[in-house]
């Protein structure tokens, strides 16, 4: 059993099994769970099937903010940063975080409609431009986080 | 005080510079009386560094907002124990506790008794590495993040702590991760020193104590991390793969496959280069783990801006990759015995480091993803929460499951305790079968939670059944920390799956109803009597089937210095079965609350499992003899 050769054998087909589950599990991750980093100008160029799962940056417009009724979700057009002609529309149901207004840096997650040119979001985040820059952990987190 | 501080890092910089250039090139002379001389110099370095440790926090207590640093950090509402651990809040300030606690260690290493072991030739080794380290340090604190830069004019009032970083589990959990980054300096000194001088077993003994002090520290430091995460952020879990949470992940999966492949390289003989090899990756990504977090390259949620230490870093790095490279591929003479077969410990052993080096690579890559792809990608690709869950977690159970059945295979080759092996077998499929019955009917869950129970079973069975193991401490400790981590494995393999969340938005008596729990909302109480914050609190109380549960008040707080954002307070039942937990999210003026409401099962035996594992892992220590 333990002969040089046949213990290389061993060796050989252990690697493998291994390597071929850990790559199969990284095949599927990587095809199912990739998400398009985007800024709202970037988006708007992209054919919207490629966009059924996105992260997308942008900045919170001054104009049709509209609050659910119920404070569990909110409508806003998402500007560009740098080129803040461009806009997409924004529906997020969830918890609206408090630092949320306009004119903040938002980073969305979720999913663009081609027939209704809306971006459904399941995330929302804002990002706090000044405060927080050179905190050490920052304040931004990942779902529901509210504060 | 702020020039003199600066001089004196400055100063202990060149003394370093002078000290490693004197000792290199007498080494290059054969020449190794050197090692007196450099250990003075370590001793002075760390009466610096203490030294004006002391300036800044000293200028932290008395809020001198003289120091750009003080300003950013701190304000005069801060409590004075959330004021000195200011010190570590910012970067400047954590680099320079980094450094701290390497210059410490370092000089501690001179007065134990693996030190007193080592030849002359490994020691001047060690302190030329050694010093290159630390003038790295001394370079960033003198130069790209320097903590003592001066304001001026003084203003009256400082920016304040972020309201996040006051709460005790945040408080502990980066100065952790740096003593478990600047513990792995010494290990990975020592294993290059020795390499480079010839002797290439002793030093995994040597080093053995320090390996598993820098191990409980990042452990520790990383359970607290989650544990603050779940408390303090409300979004009701404790992990949730932000590229900063997983750089702290990467050096702990490396540095826990190194603990695993030295246990074979010390009983063993074998996977010398190997281990060479993991303690340097270690060392090396612990300050990755920095560059993740400082250099601004991957754009995590965490709001940190670009600074000036991602190229030194680099730099850093990249070096000391190559020395590493030199010594392990260069270096090849070796006198490394083969592992018998692959059903052995050894054999078990090197899979589970090979499977934790495996989750380490993928989370790397993980990390990395918007950075890589955006060289074949005109927009970067990341990669959610939901490609770590689906990549790692299978491979931790298959973890848990090694970890159950190592003990039953002998040292050289197959099983040893056919029947003991058999009853763990068997209690893995029982405790299978009755959780399916319960309705626990996730596969990935049942096989880890099935694991863990194999893992209690066969460590119980163990002590049962070897009388020298339970008297010799450190096989105690080691089977103990792995009994904590079986705990971690059943509290991971419930709370994750089976936790049950509503939201809902309730006006004064109203209800709502979350798993098979009932919450009601009483009212809605407002406090701002306090100086520093005003605070609301939801007054909810829980009962399941008429029965009373408990009461809990979640809260929004606004801090006086952070007026744009309100904070969430989260408020628990805790419970070492179902706990409730919940969150404020939010509230109008007639009274009504948005609230978020989970029951996670077993979330508790996490941190049990945790805290145990890491107070355990002390009883490891083993007692070198002095030469």
């Amino acid at each position: 059993m333990s002969t040089a050769k046949n213990q290389k054998w061993v060796y050989l087909a252990a690697v493998l099994l291994v390597g071929a589950g850990v790559g199969y599990l990284l095949f599927s991750g990587l095809s199912q769970n990739s998400v398009y980093f985007l800024n709202v100008s970037e988006a708007l160029a992209m054919p919207a099937e490629k966009l059924s799962q996105a992260r997308l940056f942008g900045m919170v417009a001054e104009h049709d903010v509209d609050h659910d009724p119920s404070a569990m979700g909110v409508s806003f057009f998402a500007l560009d940063k740098d080129e803040p002609s461009k806009a997409i529309r924004v529906h997020y149901r969830g918890a609206v975080p408090d630092t949320f207004k306009p004119g903040v840096e938002v980073i969305l997650e979720g999913s663009f409609t081609a027939d209704t040119r809306v971006f459904e979001a399941t995330t929302l985040l804002t990002k706090c431009p000044s405060k927080y820059e050179k905190n050490d952990k920052g304040q931004m987190r990942p779902p529901g986080f509210a504060g | 005080m702020h020039a003199i501080s600066f001089t004196a890092l400055l100063l202990s910089m060149l003394a370093a510079v002078g000290l490693t250039a004197t000792a290199g090139m007498k080494a290059l002379k054969d020449d190794f009386d050197t090692v007196a001389l450099l250990e003075k110099g370590q001793i002075l370095l760390t009466i610096v560094v203490l030294a004006v440790s002391a300036v800044l926090v000293q200028a932290l207590v008395v809020r001198d907002f003289s120091y750009i640093y003080v300003r950013d950090y701190t304000d005069t509402f801060l409590p004075l124990f959330y004021a000195v651990t200011a010190f570590w809040a910012g970067q400047n300030g954590s680099f320079l506790f980094w450094y701290l606690c390497v210059a410490v260690m370092g000089w501690c290493m001179i007065y134990t008794p693996g030190y007193s072991r080592l030849d002359n030739r490994t020691k001047v080794f060690f302190w030329i590495l050694f010093f290159l380290i630390e003038i790295f340090f001394l370079y960033a604190l003198t130069g790209p993040s320097n903590p003592f830069m001066k304001l001026d004019p003084v203003p009256a009032e400082g920016r304040g702590l972020n309201p996040l970083l006051q709460n005790p589990g945040m408080i502990f959990h980066p100065p952790l991760l740096f003593l478990g980054y600047a513990g792995y300096t010494i290990p990975f000194c020592l294993a290059l020193a020795s390499r480079l001088s010839g002797n290439s077993r002793e030093w995994l003994e040597l080093c053995r104590n320090w390996n598993i002090v820098a191990w409980i520290f990042l452990t520790s430091g990383i359970i607290l991390g989650a544990w603050w995460s779940y408390m303090e952020l409300g979004w009701g879990g404790y992990w949730a793969w932000d590229p900063v949470e997983n750089a702290s992940l990467i050096p702990w999966l490396a540095g826990t496959a190194f603990i695993h492949t030295a246990i074979v390289g010390r009983t063993r003989k074998s996977l010398l280069r190997t281990n060479v090899f993991m303690v340097a990756l270690t060392f090396l990504l612990c300050f990755f783990a920095t560059f993740v977090v400082r250099s601004g390259m991957i754009d995590s949620l965490h709001a940190f801006g670009g600074s000036r230490m991602g190229i030194p870093l680099l730099v850093f790095m990249v070096a000391t990759l190559l020395l590493t490279l030199h010594v392990c591929l260069v270096q090849r003479k070796d006198d490394s015995a083969h592992i018998d077969d692959f059903a052995s410990r050894p054999g078990m052993l090197f899979l589970a480091s090979w499977l934790f080096l495996c989750m380490g690579g993928i989370v790397f890559l993980g990390v990395l993803w918007p950075v890589l792809s955006s060289m074949w990608s005109a927009n970067p690709v990341g990669l959610d929460a939901g490609f770590y869950n689906k990549v790692c977690l299978p491979l931790f159970a298959a973890l848990a499951f090694i970890m159950s059945i190592c003990p039953w295979f002998s040292q050289k080759s197959g099983i040893s305790d056919k029947a003991a092996l058999g009853l763990v077998l068997g209690a893995g499929a029982g405790s299978a079968v009755i959780m399916f019955v319960m309705g626990y009917s996730q596969p990935l869950a049942l096989f880890s939670a099935a694991s863990g129970f194999m893992m209690i079973v066969s460590i119980a069975l163990y002590f049962v059944r070897n009388k020298g193991a339970r008297a010799f401490l450190p096989s105690l400790g080691a089977y103990g920390v792995h009994l904590g981590v079986a705990l971690m494995v059943v509290g991971v393999a419930f709370s994750g799956p089976y936790k049950v969340e509503a939201e809902a938005v309730l006006t004064k008596g109203q209800s709502m109803t979350v798993g098979s729990y009932e919450v009601m909302f009483h009212e809605l109480t407002h406090d701002h009597d306090n100086p520093a914050m005003d605070t609301h609190a939801a007054l909810l109380t829980v009962t399941r089937g008429g029965k009373t549960v408990g009461s809990m008040a979640p809260e929004k707080r606004l801090y006086r210095n952070f007026e744009q954002s309100t904070f969430a307070e989260v408020s628990v039942i805790p419970s070492l079965g179902e706990e409730i937990y919940s969150t404020l999210l939010g509230f109008n003026e007639e009274g009504a609350v948005s609230l978020k409401v989970s029951v996670n099962p077993l979330v508790n035996w996490i941190w049990i499992g945790g805290t145990l594992s890491c107070l355990i892992a002390f009883l490891c220590w083993r007692k070198i003899e002095r030469r």
